[in-house]
């Protein structure tokens, strides 16, 4: 085993700093493949939230579908977070991290 | 999720409303059916409404507490308001755009509620002889009036 420090033992950053670098970073929106949602409704969820073209949001719900999951959109924190509410009010499994 | 394919209209669309085309006994069940969903949603206790309440930040613990803190009561007003218009309009000739998609979440919300209840999966297979036959059938029919309500109300995208 390295007896280097773990990243546990290393000085946590003050929280200001913190908040700047996490501002920095944009969020993604992913939503999950579930075995009891529509594949129609997720696609009319999509177009329905986000405007999306019939075209696109069924790429993106096939792209649930199929890869188990699919990032529906991005942006600041506060953007994201209202996304995954009105995806959460509409029954679909969203989740948000970020982008790396 | 699951495809299904489109069959005979539940709805139809008309101009600006959506006309239902359901019998009494349809009706009437989805009446209950929406009764009894308002009551467990709103009572908040049953584990099985997890799916409707899921993680926003699995990562990081703190701060979805601090979402569901924010959401949780939100989340279940809706719900519950949704199930209201169901129950006031599950008898009613026909749907403006707003109720229908408080019918589209409480098909949408039910389901959720009892494929979590019979831990559903994709490669099920509907065995009529089974115990949970009722529920999946169920289940099944929900399945059949939201595809029928998605349709519906696709007419309000212009691409559609």
């Amino acid at each position: 085993m390295s007896p280097a420090p773990s990243p546990l033992e290393v000085d946590e950053p003050d929280l200001d700093h913190d908040e700047i670098v996490d501002t920095d970073r944009p969020w993604i929106v992913l939503v999950w493949n579930d075995p009891i949602n529509l594949m129609s409704y997720v696609s009319h969820v999509f177009q329905k939230l986000f405007g999306y073209s019939k075209a696109k949001a069924d790429k993106l719900m096939m792209d649930v579908h199929e890869k188990g999951r699919a990032a529906v959109s991005n942006g600041a924190r506060e953007s994201a977070e209202m996304d995954v509410f009105r995806l959460h009010e509409h029954g679909l499994w969203a989740t948000m991290q970020q982008d790396d | 999720m699951i495809l299904r394919r489109r069959r005979s209209h539940a709805f139809e669309r008309d101009g600006d409303r959506t006309a239902i085309r359901l019998g009494d006994d349809e009706r009437s069940m989805l009446a209950n059916l929406a009764e009894q969903f308002r009551e467990v949603v709103a009572d908040d206790a049953d584990p099985d409404l997890r799916r409707l309440y899921p993680t926003a930040y699995p990562d990081d613990p703190e701060r979805d507490a601090d979402y569901s803190g924010l959401v949780h009561d939100d989340l279940v007003r809706t719900r519950v308001a949704a199930a209201d218009t169901v129950v006031a309009t599950a008898r009613a000739v026909s749907l403006d755009s707003d109720q229908l998609t408080a019918w589209m979440q409480v098909l949408n919300g039910l389901r959720l509620l009892l494929g979590t209840r019979l831990d559903i999966s994709e490669e099920d297979e509907f065995d009529p002889e089974a115990e949970d036959a009722p529920t999946r059938a169920l289940l099944s029919w929900l399945g059949f009036l939201l595809e029928e309500a998605v349709v519906a109300a696709s007419a309000d995208f212009d691409d559609a």
